[in-house]
């Protein structure tokens, strides 16, 4: 009974295994060495940040627009850990997905700005062109060269540094950057509070003096 | 065509989206998307180009693009108030209709 009982459950393994090594077989030729893992991985990454970035700079809603930004934030982080980079892949999903994003949404909230706002109505034909242009110009003007002279650096295989080797980086070669960044955030945050504090009155709402 | 062509058009899509949206955009709000995308073009284009040339210092591509997501943050706080003021200013923020200094 019990033999039998492993044995069928060998034979459903092989059974589900079956298509996804005929995908393996289909796809391998295709694909340049055995790392076609790593080739569908960033196919994959590289359609959620178009998709996202498409749905961020063209959706009428500007919450739709911010999901779509988080979508693309979601992407690149992808691509950080298919360029054996984890802790940036963990610091976009704390900064961008978390901070950056939640400030974004006051700002959409704090101007009212959501289903009937502004961006609602469909821009103007001249706009279109404009953004249109904007769209070709940069693939036009750094396209070839990416394709030109990109593909004649020698290039390797990136490898994970750990955690402590950027912080020695922080704390030796680059500790100049390091207390700049601070210092600037610093300033930054006291002229955020400056700014929205300036002219406040408590009886209004804050928004219309 | 190495990885890096492949990584680098990649974050070149990035920029021209953002740069696209920037454009068509109306409202501060919008744009301020459309610049996070952007810099998150250049974000990946740094990492992108450290990690993959043989002869550079991985370390050194992994802080600088830390360095751009602070500056982006900060950016964006910054862009709040703006945003705050503006809408107190003017009662709407639409790019459009910020064109007096005073």
């Amino acid at each position: 009974m019990q033999q039998a009982t492993d044995s069928m459950v060998q034979t459903l393994l092989d059974y589900l295994k079956q298509p996804l090594s005929a995908l393996q077989e289909w796809l391998a030729p295709l694909l340049p060495g055995d790392e076609w893992a790593a080739y569908l991985a960033f196919a994959l990454y590289v359609l959620i940040i178009v998709g996202g970035g498409l749905g961020a700079i063209l959706s009428r809603n500007l919450i739709r627009a911010m999901l779509g930004l988080v979508m693309t934030f979601l992407g690149v982080a992808g691509m950080y850990l298919l360029l054996a980079s984890p802790f940036l892949a963990f610091m976009q999903l704390l900064i961008y997905v978390g901070a950056v994003c939640v400030l974004i949404f006051f700002a959409v909230m704090l101007t009212h700005n959501t289903d009937g706002g502004e961006e609602s109505r469909l821009p103007s034909v001249a706009s279109v062109a404009y953004g249109l242009l904007a769209l070709l110009a940069p693939l036009a003007v750094f396209g070839p060269f990416i394709v030109m002279y990109a593909g004649r650096v020698p290039v390797a295989t990136p490898e994970v540094e750990g955690t402590d080797k950027l912080g020695a980086g922080l704390l030796s070669s680059y500790v100049l950057p390091f207390e700049l960044i601070s210092i600037i955030l610093l300033v930054a945050m006291a002229g955020a509070v400056y700014l929205a504090f300036r002219g406040y009155n408590p009886k209004s709402d804050g928004l219309n003096q | 065509m190495t990885t890096l062509t492949y990584f680098l058009l990649a974050s070149l899509l990035l920029l021209a989206m953002g740069l696209a949206g920037l454009i068509t955009r109306r409202t501060l709000v919008g744009m301020l998307i459309s610049v996070e995308l952007m810099l998150n073009g250049a974000g990946l284009s740094i990492v992108a180009a450290y990690k993959s040339i043989a002869a550079a210092d991985g370390v050194l591509g992994q802080l600088a693009a830390l360095f751009v997501m602070g500056l982006a943050a900060a950016e964006a706080t910054l862009v709040l108030a703006m945003i705050l003021v503006v809408q107190r200013r003017f009662g709407k923020v639409t790019s459009q209709d910020i064109s007096i200094l005073r």
